[in-house]
């Protein structure tokens, strides 16, 4: 005979305000199997878990019911709880009556109560047929693959293989360091970041435990958690990186002139060509796009004057596998362009940049020498206007959310900008000043002391051009007036945006990704790092906008959570999967083409009665099955039973209501 | 022949007659023919909308049934403010068919609504329906040297999910229109900027003030003319240029034209004919411009000098 426990949770005023919590306990003890019901304020805290735990013992329950929010958030919590009591975990249900019913019928106390009621018997009923389950062991391939080689990849990669596991580094273009590569120093304490960055960049190229492939990108990813395989495509780059010693002959001769993506096509760049002097590797590769050799035949001036005989036109892409047991992705950001800002004059007025433009002109490397120039006359500019908020927090033209790093550069480009050129003003239009983090607040108000910047609260209207000025129009909000300046120089503080191929890759990992292609997490709050899909993490702005501390915080939280996952040689997996049974199996296989994960393959089994002729079954590949019910629900002949959620189980639940 | 739907609205018939004749000629030159809408009523201007929702509607809806009536899928509308009135009513209804449904019942005597009538500024079908290529294959007298200042203001474009027409801040339909005729458009900025519109009766200083820093941008640009394609910009920038200069103690002397006048000089037609008279501020020195070839400007064009990077290459 069943005896049932059913713990009914407040969750603070969550459930308890919208559901009558005792009426519901009342109701439950009316169940027969049921031997124990309590409800209290908090069920996941120690005392309520205590009170499970107490309560299994003392009335030698068979299984347990928890009511309260969803499994998702505290299943493991609760069966933890069984284990800890003597009880195999898997004797657990929970019953959602947070975001199934209180949360969702916030304006019906009677109606969200008598659904509570429902959501408990049908749980109780299920738990009833319940089995005992055990996890199962899959064995773990210790080697991360990271994606993205900017200071989020360069940190997850570091912190994982200082850990000895062996490390495959991604990056699409011919150098890793990413946007902060392009940066020339970094709020809130004005570090150098190419002498902060490009110490590690060489870590990575010359640590034992990476593996780094430039200019390659992930076609596939196939496996699941601890033995993913991954087809990596390594791009030809026309260079032979073994040979070549990077000596920089073949792009001081290359003829053609193409617009130089370091310096945001300030400047002009080869076709064969490392994308920065400090890059790493630091090896040129030829763009195939514009190199003349490969395009017409003709040329080879970079192989006629490569002493080494690196240069190879008949190189082909190629693709390579790696297996692996854990995925880092950290992909990026874009910078959003403010073309439909047109009553600005975007496009029309060569003298308005983004700030990744005056980044790389304030840069010590960059195109002017660390000097900001106007695009329209090379003249050094006097009056520079900073617009901050181009694109965010606007829903008509650009995004809703905030890019969370433009104050704080804003106020940096102030102080490089009063660095650089001392008779300079700075005007700044804001609509917040959002610094929160270390030290930031103080940063800006130190800034504004320093630089004696302006700031204007308000919006720009308009800007239009008089003579070789440009003239801003926007409103001071706190004086209510319209105001105007000539500027020399107008800089645009442009959103910052999911990286174009985001949701490609985003397809191609089976992971998921929000409306603004921003990879999503597992949990906004408690797993920040984590993908829904086992095995696979966020570092950086790939997940959302963010700093250099908070993506150098994240990428490190993704190494923990690899080497974690890495601790045992084998790993234990939820064992709530489907079988086969191979009686019943007829071999239709209408499950192998619906299984999304591929978990499914075909064997060969003795036709019985003593034949020897084999038949076609369908197998299920344990490690890779991932319990989603899709082929029970398919199989004809009902051979497909999922651990979990078997017939009895769901019958008894239909039953019960 | 093409033929084309007409809504003059009550200024073609008025201040703006110079627009409706105009473009009637031009339109004979370019093989389309003009028909009224019979028995139009008014489009219920500035004040419809402000006072109840039913009559803002019905009074467009009312010439869009009756246009209906007549075998033309298109409909063109001279005056800005005319056309904004019934391309909203018509994205309004075509959205809402509800509303539709209520709107009609006050207009129910003249038929029921099918919103089967495309509704286009007549700026819109020049460019659109007819074409820059085309407008130039028509030119016999071009007005190379003429620089102007095409001013677009703010119903024309805008807002743009209703209008779904040009650039809502920075048009250049009619700047395209220009070039076809042979005149020279100007770098302007204040295209879509306010003229002041109808506070050109009730509060004149504010109108003084709008259209005066468009006429200033326009002077500034280098333009001898502005171009528009509304009655009141025009009859704002044109009527009150002498109070505008008064005000601000400065001279402008630019003459205000609406394009289909440009188009119709361009096509051959005689000055006579194209009731310049009526203007304020006299057409002649912009005019005269016409068939002055300047000294070719040198292209000032440069682009920004990479202190560095030059020095490495070759």
């Amino acid at each position: 005979m069943a005896r049932v426990g059913v713990f009914v949770c407040f969750c603070g005023a969550n459930i308890a305000d919208y559901v009558d919590v005792p009426q519901v306990v009342a109701e439950v003890k009316r169940i027969k199997e049921v031997k124990y019901a309590i409800e209290y304020k908090y069920m996941c805290s120690d005392p309520g878990q205590g009170m499970i735990r107490d309560a299994i013992v003392q009335h030698r329950l068979t299984s347990v019911v928890v009511a309260a929010c969803s499994p998702r958030m505290h299943e493991k919590t609760f069966r933890k709880a069984l284990s800890d009591a003597g009880m195999n975990p898997y004797l657990l249900e929970v019953a959602n009556i947070r975001e199934h019913s209180s949360w969702v019928h916030q304006k019906d106390k009677k109606a969200a109560t008598e659904k509570a009621m429902d959501l408990c018997r049908m749980a109780v009923a299920k738990s009833i047929a319940n089995e005992q389950l055990h996890e199962i062991s899959v064995p773990v391939t210790k080697r991360a693959l990271v994606i993205g080689g900017g200071i989020a990849g360069i940190q997850a990669a570091l912190d994982i293989a200082d850990a000895r596991i062996p490390v495959v580094l991604v990056e699409k273009s011919p150098s890793i360091g990413g946007k902060m590569a392009q940066l020339d120093e970094t709020f809130p304490t004005l570090d150098c970041s190419q002498c902060i960055l490009t110490p590690k960049m060489v870590d990575v190229a010359s640590h034992p435990y990476i593996e780094l492939i430039p200019y390659a990108e992930v076609l596939e990813l196939e496996g699941f958690v601890g033995n993913y395989k991954a087809k990596i495509k390594k791009k030809a780059s026309y260079v032979n990186f073994k040979t070549c010693t990077g000596c920089g002959a073949c792009w001081q001769k290359c003829p053609v002139k193409v617009p130089n993506e370091y310096n945001m096509g300030i400047d002009k760049r080869k076709a064969i060509y490392t994308p920065f002097p400090q890059a790493v590797p630091n090896k040129p590769v030829i763009d195939a796009e514009h190199c003349t050799m490969l395009l017409k035949g003709k040329c080879g001036i970079c192989a006629k004057f490569c002493e080494k005989g690196a240069i190879d036109y008949t190189m082909k892409d190629e693709i390579i596998e790696r297996e692996i047991g854990a995925v880092v992705v950290a992909t990026g950001y874009d910078l959003w362009d403010p073309k439909p800002y047109e009553e600005y004059g975007v496009g029309r007025f060569r003298d308005i940049i983004t700030s990744l433009e005056f980044e790389r002109m304030v840069s010590a490397n960059g195109p002017t020498n660390g000097v900001p120039v106007r695009p329209s006359d090379g003249k050094v500019p006097k009056n520079v206007v900073f617009i901050k908020c181009i694109g965010s927090r606007d829903e008509a033209k650009g995004i809703e959310y905030c890019s969370k790093i433009c104050c704080m550069y804003t106020t940096k480009h102030t102080i490089l900008l009063h660095h650089k050129v001392h008779d300079s003003h700075s005007y700044v239009f804001y609509m917040d000043i959002r610094a929160a983090g270390k030290g930031y607040e103080e940063f800006v108000k130190k800034a504004q002391v320093d630089t004696a910047a302006t700031y204007l609260r308000g919006r720009v209207s308009k800007i239009y051009k008089k003579g070789d000025k440009l003239m801003v129009r926007g409103e001071d909000a706190q004086i209510g007036q319209v105001v105007e300046v000539e500027a020399d120089l107008v800089v645009l503080a442009s959103a910052v945006t999911a990286p174009k191929d985001n949701p490609e890759l985003a397809r191609l990992l089976g992971i998921s990704y929000d409306k603004y292609g921003y990879m999503s997490e597992a949990h906004p709050k408690l797993r920040p790092v984590e993908t829904a899909k086992a095995g696979i993490f966020l570092a950086g702005c790939t997940q959302a906008p963010k700093d250099i501390p908070d993506t150098v915080s994240q990428a490190s939280a993704c190494a923990a959570k690899v080497c974690g996952l890495f601790s045992g040689d084998t790993m234990k997996k939820d064992p709530m999967i489907s079988t086969v049974s191979n009686e019943y199996c007829s071999g239709c296989l209408n499950c192998v083409k619906v299984c999304p994960y591929g978990a499914i393959v075909t064997d060969e089994v003795p036709m019985g009665f003593g034949s020897k002729e084999l038949r076609t079954v369908a197998k299920i590949n344990e490690g890779v099955c991932q319990g989603c019910g899709s082929c029970v629900a398919v199989c004809r002949s009902m051979a497909i039973s999922l651990a979990g959620f078997t017939d009895p189980q769901i019958i008894n639940e239909i039953v019960s209501i | 022949m093409k033929k084309l739907t007409y809504f003059p609205g009550c200024s073609a018939h008025g201040t703006s007659e110079e627009f409706d004749s105009t473009l009637k000629l031009v339109l004979k030159t370019l093989g389309v023919e003009l028909e009224d809408i019979p028995d139009w009523n008014c489009c219920g201007a500035t004040s419809a909308h402000v006072m109840t929702e039913n009559l803002a509607y019905a009074l467009p809806m009312r010439n869009l049934v009756l246009a209906e009536r007549l075998e033309n899928t298109t409909m063109g509308i001279a005056c800005a403010s005319c056309y904004q009135r019934m391309k909203v009513t018509k994205v309004h209804l075509d959205e809402n068919p509800d509303l539709a449904k209520r709107i009609n019942t006050t207009v129910a005597e003249e038929g029921t609504y099918k919103g089967s009538v495309n509704v286009k500024s007549m700026l819109q079908f020049a460019y659109e329906d007819i074409g820059p290529g085309t407008i130039k294959s028509k030119v016999t007298k071009p007005l190379t040297g003429l620089k102007v200042a095409c001013y677009y203001g703010c119903l024309l474009t805008r807002p743009k999910n209703i209008t779904g027409f040009d650039s809502p801040e920075y048009p250049v339909s009619m700047d395209r229109i220009c070039e076809a005729l042979g005149a020279t458009a100007t770098e302007f900025d204040y295209k879509t900027e306010c003229c002041g519109a109808s506070f050109s009766i009730s509060n004149t200083e504010v109108v003084e003030s709008l259209s005066g820093k468009i006429l200033e941008m326009a002077k500034e640009s280098g333009a001898h003319a502005i171009v528009v394609a509304c009655p009141l910009c025009q009859s704002n920038l044109d009527m009150r240029q002498p109070d505008i200069e008064k005000h601000q103690g400065t001279r402008y002397d630019i003459p205000v034209f609406y394009f289909t006048q440009l188009m119709a000089l361009a096509f051959g037609y005689p000055a006579g004919q194209l009731k310049f008279p009526r203007h304020i501020v006299p057409v002649e020195g912009a005019l005269a411009n016409i068939g002055k070839v300047e000294p070719e400007q040198e292209k000032v064009k440069k682009p920004i000098k990479a202190v560095a990077a030059e020095s490495e290459v070759e």
